[in-house]
């Protein structure tokens, strides 16, 4: 009934063929190129994209009496990017994991937030969606890689004065006992968030230790300059034409006080009450973010645990398929019958894992929704809430002193 | 005046109740629909075999006599010689290998605008989009997919390990009512072996449960209403 070969006239290997002509044409004329550059620059090695050390195991430095004034400095930690490329693995799941990645970036700076408090070293810190002028400390993140396995992030930490404190990138590994049973779901197994700890907690350790390494580098007249600077370009992003005189920046981007204003200033008090007005809704933005690491955290660890058997699935599948005695040339019924399986449950457990990954974004949906509500009159995403509040202030401020 | 801004209204109501015209998908046969198997029209893997078998040796046993048929292309006895015990056995074991890949008897096939979905028991569903292709699918250490349209056929093709390929070809009759399927094996440069499976569209119950997979309760589960 079925007599023709179908493989000997298929379209796929047509399509195949010519991708192929494609290919090699153009690899001759890279080839080509290549040896054209090669006559002009010889011995020129390729270069290596370096690999991130491992932060290894790191304790908390933790101050067991809190620091003087001086050295608690606020912090914002900017939500963070991230710098993952589309799913390599084709077909399942592209988009289910790219949300992931999303709602990742806000979700890590969370745990880097309560590390930083848990330090006991700095002013306050919150979590935010964008830059702030009046945080005494900047700390930004890309997220280089995020899986079961490995965390990599780039961080970079600035000061109000342009000061570089941190631009590093970090990695850390987890190993199967970072995972308690707890992450892994079985009817009946609730997770506890009280006694879990995050899987990566070494690195955001290390960025803490780092931070502390290198405000104690500074002196105390560094630190004051830091406070006074972002108080005055808090003033001066409110109203320029009143403050912006008051800061200079020199050619390496770095800015300094010119002048201050007197204590007694009024614009300067005004300036200040708005700044505690501000305060209190990044606080409030802070919230927001809190609530949706809470909501997040049980589904989150989970899936993290998920993607780490996972790689490890894949690992062992790596490993086997390079041990050629598992696949016997020989064409005996049961060899090809455990190649085909083999590849049959390697996809089975490929599409569970890409419904995994929906299953996660559809729980943590509603703690995004409820992240970007509408709060006091505002719209949008929590991005643009905040970007609309500091416009309001500044109409509000413009209002009270009549000044630009 | 007025009648204007009236067809402008009318017009701004077409625009909205238009849906949008996407040129870029090509339209595909529908393929969707509950599917089950007419083992009267369908291949038996030993019959089959026994055809296959029968029509090569009488090719071989022809070649040899020096008759060689016009519209056929000459056999290669040192290739497929099947008199040899074992390429016959290994040509047995391709077979045997097909009616295992094709051992469902029935599949459930999801298609939309962008995508066709086959859903087959104990297998990972087949997903193809509706380009023209190949796009590969799904890869792994164990293997990789590609799939792609063949004009009205649908085509996934499947490279193991050690050279073994297997592809399936569905096609899905004029009127929607029956759907063939194809599946083909091959061993390195050997023959392959083509197993025909026939099926017929039918009208599955309604399923009870709604289901979701969630991560931390597992897959939940919930009555359908008659409103789902």
């Amino acid at each position: 009934m079925a007599g023709c070969a179908v493989r000997e006239h298929h379209w796929i290997e047509q399509l195949k063929a010519m991708n192929l002509i494609t290919t090699v044409l153009k690899s001759c004329a890279i080839v080509v190129h290549g040896l054209v550059l090669v006559t002009c620059v010889q011995n020129v090695p390729a270069p290596v994209e370096p690999t991130i050390p491992l932060v290894g195991s790191v304790n908390l430095d933790l101050a067991t009496v809190t620091p003087s004034e001086l050295l608690l400095l606020d912090i914002g930690v900017r939500i963070f990017e991230t710098a993952l490329e589309e799913e390599t693995n084709p077909g399942y799941g592209g988009l289910e994991f790219a949300t992931i990645r999303e709602n990742e970036t806000q979700y890590l700076p969370y745990v880097l937030r309560n590390t930083l408090i848990d330090a006991n070293q700095w002013g306050a810190v919150r979590v935010l969606p964008q830059d702030d002028p009046s945080m005494d400390l900047l700390l930004s993140g890309t997220v280089l890689r995020s899986d079961g396995q490995e965390l990599q992030i780039h961080i970079k930490v600035q000061d109000s004065s342009g000061r570089e404190w941190l631009n590093k990138k970090y990695a850390d590994l987890t190993l199967e006992e970072d995972f308690p049973i707890s992450t892994r779901y079985t009817p009946g197994n609730r997770f506890e968030p009280e006694s879990f700890t995050e899987p990566f907690q070494d690195l955001y350790n290390q960025i803490n230790n780092d931070l502390v390494a290198v405000r104690a580098q500074l002196s105390d007249q560094n630190l004051r300059d830091i406070a006074l600077v972002s108080q005055m370009a808090y003033a001066a992003d409110l109203s320029p034409d009143s403050f912006a005189h008051t800061l200079k920046t020199d050619a390496n981007g770095y800015i300094s006080l010119v002048s201050l204003p007197a204590n007694n200033d009024p614009m300067m008090a005004r300036v200040q009450d708005m700044r505690v007005r501000h305060h209190l809704f990044i606080d409030t933005v802070d919230e927001y973010y809190q609530a949706l690491y809470e909501d997040m955290q049980p589904s989150y660890v989970i899936w993290r645990r998920y993607s780490y058997d996972q790689i490890a699935q894949d690992e062992a599948a790596t490993r086997e398929a390079y041990d050629i005695s598992r696949y016997s040339s020989s064409s005996g019924y049961l060899t090809l019958i455990q190649r085909y399986d083999r590849f049959r449950w390697s996809k089975i457990y490929e599409v569970e894992f890409s419904e995994l990954a929906t299953g996660f974004n559809r729980e943590i949906a509603p703690a995004i929704l409820e992240l970007n509500k509408q709060v006091h009159g505002l719209s949008g995403t929590m991005e643009e809430q905040y970007i609309q509040w500091r416009r309001i202030l500044r109409q509000l401020f413009t209002l009270e002193t009549g000044r630009p | 005046m007025v009648i204007f801004i009236f067809c402008l209204a009318g017009e701004s109501i077409a625009q909205d109740d238009l849906p949008l015209l996407d040129l870029d998908t090509p339209v595909r046969l529908n393929f969707s629909g509950s599917w089950e198997k007419d083992f009267t029209r369908s291949d038996n893997w030993e019959d089959e075999l026994n055809r296959v078998m029968r029509m090569r040796q009488e090719q071989a046993a022809a070649q040899v006599a020096g008759i060689r048929p016009l519209s056929r292309p000459r056999v290669s006895i040192g290739n497929i010689n099947l008199n040899s015990s074992r390429s016959r056995s290994n040509f047995v074991n391709l077979a045997r290998v097909a009616e295992y890949i094709s051992r469902q008897t029935t599949m459930e096939i999801i298609q939309n605008r962008n995508e066709v979905r086959v859903e087959r028991k104990g297998e990972a569903p087949l997903i193809c989009g509706m380009e023209t292709g190949p796009t590969p699918t799904f890869s792994s250490p164990h293997g990789s997919e590609f799939c792609g349209w063949n004009r009205l056929q649908l085509i996934f093709e499947i490279t193991l390990p050690e050279q073994l390929y297997i592809t399936h070809q569905f096609s899905v009759s004029a009127n929607g009512s029956s759907l063939q399927l194809i599946t083909s094996i091959q061993n390195g440069d050997g023959i392959p072996f083509n197993l025909r499976q026939t099926y017929n569209k039918y009208e599955a119950p309604p399923e009870e449960y709604n289901c979701i997979q969630t991560i931390s309760r597992g897959r939940v589960c919930s009555q359908r209403t008659p409103l789902d």
